[in-house]
């Protein structure tokens, strides 16, 4: 029987489960803006940074969320270095088509390369505040999800107030706009676009060290995470950072509330459901530009 | 090649060949929609799942005779390709590889949890259609199936490649709004292909279910399996009849190798993934333009518009457009 406080705990879990999808979609969205460029790969960083994560933790006993300071501005050079030595190879007409496959191909190089080092076994970090909870206004919080939710919201306002304040920010977005305009005025489009993919990634570091918290991690763990992230830009609008945040906060919720009738499984296609719907009724996405049917 | 199953030195060679014959198959079916529409699907698994689970379902659940099942089950997949299509080819280029990955993601999704009635993750057995051969004849006569599938999905392949129909999805390929300006029904062409490449890649499936007699979610929804078709294709070459054949003949046997070496570890991925890019970066046309000289007699004229590609053109434009103002500015800069 669902009761109203069950349906409360679901409701907060699924706050705190969209944070971290907004999270991850934003640097979806970031990529595609900045290169037209559909980063099947993304979700393979995440499991990368969870692996480093619980690498850290059991080498040195140190809490996973300390990798950051390593793993983020090694995610962000690795980003820069991607877009200049990968992306920018491919031919300007086909390079939305091809990114896809190209990412998709380094997708399963980090896959192999994981079950190859760390194997296919699972694996978990086990933190001394791991099973604590509290109570937030009548439901119970595991602490790891509050953590990854703080994180995800502090990283999600760092890059809002770094692309609505900072030079860098105006350039990325004026590039995201209308690259040749942005060319026109001076701005060097190639290097934001590579800074631009690093921010990507480094949200993909971030991402990882809050996954590492609270789930268990496994090689191919991306491909459970790539389809709903997909799914979340799709709905929200290629290209639109805000419609990946509502759609992906929308979903993650549903996704938690649909979990008590369904179980975990079943509420997993909520996801599909609203892409195939999205494409039927706006296949251009809910939010943002008409990019989505383009490219 | 057809005398392969003579001089095959064992049953395991045997059935490597048949796997091989499958990923070309599959990967032929796939071009039907990646080398005439240029829309890249790397979802094609969903087909292949649903061939070879409707084919399984049929006979295992409703005691359909095995042969009379494949074709049903390609009938079934043909229906369902119709409505998923309208709503894939909504969108292009890459939403439309979203969608296709979704889609293969959430079949897997449903048949792993719908346990009682697709067998879930514990697999599903297919019974075998002729249960009173031995295993060296039973592959034997599935090499023959397989090559008789693959040679009807190049026949179909050809006769669209040759036809007018096939000149509209080119047009499509090419740049969609035009062909649409021009007056191709972009839509319904687009569709027609989609139906075509989702019915034989059922097929395909379906075939591999009566031969392997045994399913399981994971395999049959793979995105491997579907990046598997996308990466043969566009090795071979997508705008040739011939392209996945030779695609699948190399990365299959690759595969077969890989997995054979490296079976326990994850190294296939890896291997799968750096030929991949490698493809993507360096060759993205395929090996057989490469080798067109020589290939060029034993395959059919084309029937394209143009031998270039739309892309070819703009970059054609771009370099011959770039010297000249290069010049200007140092004139400028001088004066």
């Amino acid at each position: 029987m669902v009761t109203g406080s069950l349906f409360f705990q679901s409701l907060v879990l699924g706050i705190l489960l969209g944070g971290l999808y907004a999270l991850l979609a934003a640097g979806l969205t970031l990529y595609f803006g900045v290169m037209r460029v559909v980063m099947i790969a993304h979700a393979a960083f995440l499991v990368l940074a969870a692996y480093l994560a619980w690498d850290v933790h059991q080498r040195f006993g140190i809490d996973p969320l300390l990798s950051l300071i390593v793993t983020v501005p090694l995610f962000f050079l690795a980003g820069v270095g991607f877009q200049r030595l990968l992306i920018s190879r491919l031919r300007p007409a086909t390079v939305t088509m091809m990114s896809v496959l190209l990412t998709f191909a380094v997708a399963l190089v980090i896959e192999g390369m994981l079950g190859f080092v760390y194997s296919g076994t699972q694996r978990r970090v086990q933190l001394s505040y791991s099973a604590a909870s509290i109570q937030v206004f009548g439901a119970q919080v595991a602490v790891v999800k509050l953590i990854a939710f703080g994180l995800a919201a502090l990283s999600l306002l760092a890059l809002f107030l770094l692309l609505t304040r900072s030079r860098f920010g105006q350039a990325l977005r004026a590039t995201i706009q209308h690259p040749q305009a942005a060319r026109l005025i001076g701005i060097d489009t190639d290097k934001v676009a590579g800074y631009g993919f690093g921010l990507g990634l480094a949200t993909a570091a971030v991402g990882g060290a809050a996954l590492s918290l609270d789930s268990t991690i496994y090689p191919s763990l991306h491909w459970h995470w790539i389809g709903p992230l997909m799914a979340i830009i799709v709905v929200g609008g290629l290209g639109s950072i805000p419609g990946a945040a509502i759609a992906a906060m929308v979903l993650g919720i549903m996704q938690s509330l649909l979990q008590l009738p369904m179980g975990t499984t079943w509420a997993q296609t909520v996801f599909y459901l609203a892409l195939f719907a999205t494409l039927l009724v706006r296949p251009q996405g809910f939010f943002g530009g008409r990019l989505a049917q383009r490219f | 090649m057809l005398s392969f199953p003579l001089w095959s030195p064992n049953p395991y060679i045997l059935s490597a060949g048949i796997v091989v014959l499958s990923y070309a198959v599959l990967s032929t079916s796939w071009n039907f929609v990646g080398g005439f529409t240029g829309y890249m699907s790397l979802g094609h698994a969903a087909w292949f799942g649903l061939g070879a689970y409707g084919t399984a379902l049929l006979i295992a659940r409703a005691g359909v005779p095995s042969f009379l099942a494949l074709g049903l089950a390609g009938v079934i997949v043909a229906v369902l390709a119709v409505p998923i299509g309208i709503a894939a080819l909504r969108v292009r280029g890459a939403s439309f590889v979203i969608v296709s990955i979704a889609l293969v993601l959430v079949l897997l999704l449903v048949f792993q949890s719908w346990r009682d009635f697709t067998g879930g993750s514990d697999g599903l057995t297919v019974p075998r259609p002729f249960p009173d051969l031995l295993r060296p004849q039973h592959h034997a006569v599935f090499f023959y199936l397989f090559a008789a599938l693959l040679g009807l999905a190049l026949l179909a392949w050809w006769t669209i490649d040759r036809s007018r129909f096939g000149l509209g999805l080119k047009a499509i390929r090419e740049d969609e709004d035009k062909a649409q300006s021009l007056g191709v029904p972009t839509f319904a062409y687009k569709l027609v292909a989609f139906v075509v490449s989702a019915t034989f890649t059922a097929l395909g499936g379906g075939m591999y279910a009566l031969w392997f007699g045994d399913l399981d979610p994971i395999f049959q929804f793979s995105i491997l399996i579907g990046s598997y078709m996308v990466l043969m294709a566009l090795l071979g070459g997508v705008r040739h009849l011939f392209g996945p054949l030779l695609g699948a003949l190399v990365v299959g046997t690759a595969i077969e190798y890989f997995k054979v070496s490296y079976g326990d570890t994850q190294f296939h991925l890896v291997a799968t993934g750096l030929l991949l890019a490698v493809v993507v970066l360096f060759m993205p046309d395929g090996v057989i333009p490469a080798v067109a000289g020589l290939v060029a007699r034993f395959r059919p004229q084309q029937g394209s518009i143009r031998e270039e590609t739309a892309a070819e053109l703009l970059e054609r434009d771009r370099s011959s457009a770039s010297p000249p103002t290069q010049r200007q500015n140092r004139a400028e800069v001088r004066r």
